[in-house]
């Protein structure tokens, strides 16, 4: 595999030279340094395809996936690159995209979907036989104009992770399944003296994303009405958005959340000074090595009455064939590998991803039994995702009103507001 | 006639004795002539490299700036200024520009007025000197970004930050350092200033050493205090260094990025958004290339323009100091 493999480098075999062939050297070795390179597929004599691949998962995720694609294909070998999540690694993909020098197959992320779509950037995978097993809701994600564009395997979704020290303290036998419920069981835990809920405030806050989905009431259609011109987000944000102010205005949030990373909440969480914190499976290991001796559980977010719970989550990304590579067959048959139950497997017990693909049942930590079926059948909503176009703008905007909102500079109307206003500036 | 006019000198050309005549043999001109070209193959590389890796982008982005580039596709249009039209129609836009001069000139005014006295004290002989003169010069060693995740945590609002931990011990209550407009951007300038004073303050010392001991013993034996001796002796010889340090301060300050972004997002609201990560964001998160271009085109303009004025002021206060 390549990825584990060192090769030469191609100046090793340099001799000491006199003065004028250095010179040579140097002109020679700085224009080739300053060359791009090319990672076009290729084929050796021996008949080896090499298909690179660009991931944001890490070596350590994907190493075993491709290890036994490999074995499983020794006519075909990856040449594996990645870049973490998100802006580097839609930067790294944008700028390589550019010059020409993608890979064969890379990750379509929800933040770059609508460029490689309407840029042509991507093979269409609609009617491919490997995609059969995949989830209507993942393929409905990444999909434009009846085609889909990229093969999602997975799903996540948030809820709140709470402290059961704390909970039982107030009498909590389970979780709150109703809004009110809920507000009424932070404000017992801040009648302890303990912080009872943090939520990362950097993005859209994971319980205004629950919310609106809930409100939303299962049409997934309404982000495209407001884009259409058909609604606004005055008409259908502003009632969500007063429901989630409510926990400040109400002192059952404490405004110092603005001031927080998600790093830092997720300290104060597994340190025992804050109840409850919204969160996705992805931070299970980490309150696990911090607090090894905590009990907690992990909830769905209530809804308001007469409103369906829905999680904050959305298809995880998905892998997509560049339109320009020469290699579509191989990686065609890398992506079959990577839905079969094999690859799936494989990448669900290294990255512990909930998978969504229809004939594998994946391995899911016991914590999140409550909200694994409402992940699998797509009861999850992420604004961002289902924005159809111009969603960094939209969410930068949404995550600064927001928090001026907490400091009490603007109404939560106003954000509703502010998001028409962008939408219209930018349409 | 010029074909016996001799080969011009290239710098650093040794003339020896009856060489530059005009009467050398022309096969020594041609050796010159080699020895010249010699020279200029070995800038190449670092002009290849200065062309490639600056010019050729600076003059991308002046194109790009004129057209609705996406960063993605090839096929793009132009749109004349329409780019520039739009820089600042926008809250974010504005909060950007006004919090990226404050910081620009807070930090630049405040360290100089910390790093000379520091450099000053940094000079004497005591007991520890190295150590000291390390500890202040480390701030400036790891990467700014580790810097503000680190300081996230002393900073932070809650009662477990660390400055807020020291503050209730003696009764105080928690103080928001991150969480409200006017705090965060006093935080993001103090971390600015503690990561590079000491940088600065080492520059400084680098120039007091250079300073003939004889000036200030004459001094001494003139009788002049210590002030005096500091504002008529140390100031002025230390005026050359100043040029430098506000130049790479300025310049820094209105290139900042990875402080505010790593200690506050930006936040709250855009109270410390900056222009850089505005051009950033315009041009990698939301596909807008053009119009991030436009803003690094004025961005590079207006530096250009703050650099120059620096320089020309402090070339004058040298002068008229010295």
């Amino acid at each position: 595999m390549s990825i584990l493999t060192n090769r030469p480098s191609p100046t090793s075999g340099v001799r000491r030279a006199p003065a004028r062939v250095g010179i040579a050297a140097a002109v020679a070795g700085s224009l080739l340094a300053l060359s791009a390179c090319s990672t076009d597929g290729e084929q050796d004599a021996g008949g080896t395809t090499t298909l690179s691949f660009f991931s944001w998962d890490g070596e350590p995720v994907m190493a075993p996936v491709i290890e036994a694609f490999e074995e499983q294909h020794q006519d075909i070998q990856i040449e594996f690159s990645s870049a973490p999540p998100v802006q580097e690694y839609i930067s790294t993909l944008q700028t390589r995209i550019s010059s020409g020098t993608a890979a064969d197959v890379f990750i379509m992320a929800a933040e770059n979907k609508t460029n490689l779509i309407e840029g042509e950037f991507v093979v269409p995978l609609t009617g491919e036989p490997f995609m059969e097993n995949i989830a209507e809701f993942n393929q409905q994600t990444y999909g434009a104009d009846g085609e889909v564009y990229a093969m999602s395997l997975s799903s996540w979704g948030g809820g709140i992770v709470y402290n059961r020290e704390h909970t039982d303290a107030v009498g909590m036998s389970d979780p709150p399944t109703d809004w009110d419920a809920f507000r009424d069981l932070l404000a017992d835990l801040e009648d302890t003296g303990v912080a009872a809920f943090y939520e990362n405030l950097q993005e859209i806050p994971m319980s205004l994303q629950a919310l609106v989905g809930g409100s939303y009431e299962s049409d997934f259609t309404v982000d495209q009405r407001i884009f259409d011109g058909e609604t606004t987000f005055e008409a259908e944000w502003t009632e969500p958005l007063q429901t989630w102010a409510a926990l400040f205005e109400d002192g059952l949030m404490s405004p110092d959340v603005v001031g927080l990373s998600g790093d830092q909440i997720l300290d104060e969480f597994a340190n025992g000074r804050v109840a409850m914190m919204a969160t996705g499976p992805w931070s299970l290991p980490t309150i696990r090595e911090t607090a090894p001796d905590m009990d907690f559980g992990f909830m769905p977010f209530p809804a308001p009455a007469g409103q369906e719970a829905y999680l904050p989550g959305a298809a995880s990304p998905g892998y997509a064939i560049n339109s320009a590579t020469d290699n579509e067959e191989a990686a065609k048959t890398f992506l079959a590998f990577l839905a079969s139950p094999e690859g799936v497997q494989l990448y669900n017990e290294s990255s512990s991803a909930i998978t969504t693909t229809g004939d594998f049942e994946p391995t899911v930590d016991p914590v999140l039994e409550d909200v694994v079926e409402p992940i699998r059948e797509g009861r999850v909503y992420l604004a961002q995702i289902s924005w159809p176009r111009y969603e960094d703008v939209l969410m930068t905007t949404a995550v600064a009103s927001l928090q001026q909102v907490i400091l009490g500079q603007r109404e939560p109307a106003d954000v509703a507001t502010a998001l028409d206003e962008v939408l219209e500036q930018q349409s | 006639m010029s074909q016996q006019a001799p080969a011009p000198l290239a710098v650093g050309d040794r003339v020896g004795p009856g060489e530059g005549t005009g009467t050398e043999p022309r096969a020594r001109g041609r050796r010159w002539d080699r020895a010249a070209v010699a020279d200029r193959l070995f800038l190449l590389p670092v002009g290849v490299v200065f062309v490639v890796l600056f010019l050729i982008p600076v003059i991308r982005s002046g194109w790009w700036s004129l057209t609705n580039y996406n960063g993605y596709t090839p096929d793009y249009d132009f749109v004349g200024l329409a780019n520039y039209g739009r820089l600042f129609s926008d809250t974010a836009m504005v909060s950007g520009f006004v919090f990226t001069l404050l910081y620009t000139v807070a930090t630049t005014l405040v360290v100089t007025c910390l790093a000379i006295p520091l450099a000053v004290v940094l000079n004497r002989k005591f007991i520890g000197r190295n150590f000291v003169r390390s500890a202040f010069f480390f701030p400036a060693i790891p990467s700014i970004a580790v810097l503000g995740l680190v300081w996230g945590f002393i900073l932070s609002p809650l009662g477990s930050g660390v400055i807020n931990r020291v503050i209730e011990t003696f009764g105080g209550a928690s103080v928001p350092w991150l969480s409200t407009p006017g705090l965060a951007r006093f935080s993001v300038i103090l971390v600015g200033v503690w990561s590079q004073v000491g940088w600065h303050a080492i520059l400084y010392l680098a120039y007091l050493q250079a300073i003939p001991e004889e000036l200030t013993e004459v001094a001494i034996i003139d009788g002049a205090n210590g002030r005096q001796r500091f504002f008529h002796i140390t100031l002025p010889m230390l005026a050359p260094a100043m040029t430098v340090s506000q130049l790479l301060l300025l310049t820094g300050g209105l290139k900042v990025y990875d402080l505010p972004v790593t200690l506050t997002g930006g936040g709250p609201g855009y109270s410390t958004f900056t222009l850089t990560q505005a051009i950033i964001q315009r041009g990698i998160a939301q596909s807008e290339f053009g119009q991030a271009s436009a803003l690094a085109v004025v961005f590079m303009l207006v530096i250009g323009l703050i650099v120059a004025a620096q320089l020309a002021v402090a070339r004058r206060l040298e002068r008229r100091i010295q």
